[in-house]
C-alpha cells in the first residue's frame, strides 16, 4: 500500500536532488574555509590573467613611447608601480569574490538544512510505519 | 481582463507541459538571429559569414547546450570577423570578451544571456527594455551583465562603422591601428552615457519593485523609464553624443509597454515545469511525473451589511 504523504515528500526531495540540490550539495560538501579558500585561489588566478591582458593592452597601446623610454626610465620604480597596481587589483577582486561566495555558501547551507529536515520527516514516517506494521 | 488572464494561464500551461521542446526552439532562434546579426554587421570573414550553413549548424548545437554557449559562440564569431578586418581588431575583441568571461561570467553565468539579447534590442531600437527587465527580474549585480552587453554592442558598431578606415590604414602601422581601435572604444562618449543610464535604470527599478507598496512594479517601470530618458538627454547635452531624440522617446515608450507586458506575464506567476523524478524504497520503484497545478484566481468575496 503506497503512503501518499510519504510519496509527496519523497517526490519533492527527489526533485530537489535532481535540480538545485546537486549544486548545493557540491558546495556544502566542503568546509566553509576550504570552499572559500578554493574559490579565492581561482579568483586570484583569474584576476592575474585579467591583469596580464590589461597590462599587455596598455603596453601595446603606448609601445613606441615605451620602447623609447625603456632605457631612460627607472625600471625598479616602474616594476614597483606595476606590482602595486596588481596587488590592488587582485585584492579588490578577491574581496568582491569573497563576499559573493560567502553568500552563495550560506544560501546552499540554508537550502540543504530544509532538505535534511525533510529527510528526518521521511525517516520518522518509516519508523512510524514499522511500529504499526 | 479575464480573457487576458485566461490567455496567460493557457500560455503558462503550454510552457510548463512543452518546456522540453520550447526551450531548445527558443535557444535555436536566439542563437541563429544573434549569429546572423553579427555576420550581417561585420561579416568580413567569408568562411563563417559567406553562407548560412555554419550559423545554422552552430545555432542547432546551441539549442541543445546551456544558454551561455549562445554568448560564447557569438563572441567567437565577433572575434573571427574582427580578426578578418585586422589583427588589431581581433586582439581587442578577444581581450574584451576574455575580460568579461574571466572576471564576471565565471560566477554569474545566469546573466550571460543579457549579452546576447542587448545588442539585438539595440538593433530593434528598443534597448531600454533590457535594463528594465533586468531590474524587474534579477538582482542589482546584473548591472555588470547589462554593461557587458552594452560594451559588446558598441564594439561591434565601432567595427562596422570604421572597418574600411581600419583596412585602409597602412599595414605597417599596427600600433597606430591598435591605438585607433582602443581610442574609438574608450573614447566613445555615447557608450559611456548609455552605460550610466542603463546602470541607474537597473538599480532604480530593482529598488522600487522591492518596496511594499501597491503597484510597485508599475511604478518601478515608469520611474525607470523617466530617469533613463532624463540621463540620456542630459548626457546628450553634456557630451554632444547626437542621440536621436525621436528614436529615444519612441524606443522608450515601446520599451515601457513591453515591460508592462512582461510584468503581466512574470509578476507573481510560477513557471514551474513538469518534473520527472525516480526513486525507490524497500517496497517499490517510483517513476513520478509531477505536473504543476495552474493556480485559479480565487473569487473575491465582498460582504456588505445591510441594516
Amino acid at each position: 500500500m503506497i503512503n501518499q504523504d510519504r510519496l509527496r515528500l519523497m517526490t519533492k526531495m527527489a526533485a530537489y536532488e535532481a535540480g538545485e540540490g546537486q549544486k548545493n550539495m557540491a558546495i556544502a560538501s566542503y568546509f566553509r574555509s576550504d570552499y572559500m579558500g578554493f574559490q579565492i585561489i581561482k579568483s586570484v588566478i583569474c584576476a592575474t590573467i585579467a591583469y596580464a591582458i590589461l597590462f599587455g593592452l596598455f603596453i601595446y597601446y603606448d609601445l613606441e613611447n615605451f620602447m623609447q623610454d625603456i632605457y631612460k626610465m627607472d625600471l625598479m620604480s616602474f616594476g614597483r608601480s606595476v606590482l602595486l597596481y596588481y596587488v590592488i587589483f587582485v585584492t579588490g577582486y578577491s574581496i568582491i569574490c569573497y563576499i559573493v561566495y560567502s553568500i552563495r555558501y550560506y544560501k546552499a547551507k540554508t537550502s540543504l538544512k530544509k532538505y535534511y529536515n525533510r529527510l528526518k520527516q521521511l525517516s520518522a514516517m518509516y519508523d512510524l510505519e514499522k511500529k504499526k506494521g | 481582463m479575464s480573457s487576458l488572464l485566461e490567455l496567460r494561464e493557457k500560455l503558462r500551461d503550454i510552457y510548463s507541459k512543452g518546456e522540453v521542446y520550447l526551450t531548445p526552439l527558443f535557444k535555436f532562434i536566439l542563437a541563429l538571429v544573434s549569429l546572423l546579426a553579427i555576420n550581417g554587421n561585420i561579416g568580413y570573414m567569408d568562411r563563417i559569414s559567406g553562407n548560412i550553413i555554419i550559423p545554422l549548424i552552430v545555432a542547432l548545437m546551441c539549442s541543445f547546450m546551456p544558454m551561455n554557449f549562445i554568448v560564447l559562440f557569438g563572441a567567437v564569431f565577433t572575434c573571427l570577423n574582427a580578426y578578418a578586418i585586422s589583427m588589431e581588431c581581433g586582439i581587442v575583441a578577444l581581450a574584451v570578451f576574455l575580460l568579461m568571461f574571466i572576471l564576471y561570467f565565471r560566477f554569474s553565468a545566469r546573466d550571460t544571456i543579457v549579452v546576447a539579447l542587448l545588442p539585438l534590442m539595440f538593433m530593434l531600437k528598443i534597448p531600454y527594455i533590457i535594463p528594465i527587465a533586468v531590474g524587474l527580474l534579477c538582482t542589482p549585480l546584473s548591472v555588470v551583465s547589462v554593461a557587458c552587453g552594452t560594451v559588446a554592442y558598441y564594439m561591434v558598431l565601432f567595427f562596422k562603422e570604421n572597418a574600411q578606415t581600419i583596412i585602409d590604414l597602412d599595414t605597417e602601422e599596427a600600433v597606430g591601428k591598435f591605438r585607433f581601435v582602443i581610442d574609438g572604444l574608450i573614447g566613445n562618449q555615447e557608450m559611456l552615457v548609455v552605460l550610466i543610464a542603463f546602470s541607474v535604470i537597473v538599480v532604480i527599478v530593482y529598488v522600487i519593485r522591492r518596496l511594499s507598496i501597491e503597484h510597485a512594479w508599475t511604478i518601478a517601470i515608469c520611474v525607470g523609464g523617466v530617469v533613463g530618458t532624463t540621463i540620456l538627454l542630459i548626457g546628450d547635452l553634456s557630451f554632444d553624443t547626437h542621440i536621436s531624440l525621436l528614436a529615444l522617446i519612441l524606443g522608450m515608450i515601446v520599451s515601457l509597454l513591453l515591460a508592462v507586458v512582461l510584468q503581466f506575464f512574470a509578476f507573481n506567476v510560477d513557471y514551474s515545469r513538469t518534473e520527472y523524478v525516480q526513486f525507490e524504497d524497500d517496497e517499490y520503484y517510483y517513476y513520478v511525473k509531477a505536473v504543476p497545478k495552474n493556480s485559479v484566481p480565487q473569487a473575491k468575496v465582498k460582504v456588505r451589511k445591510i441594516h
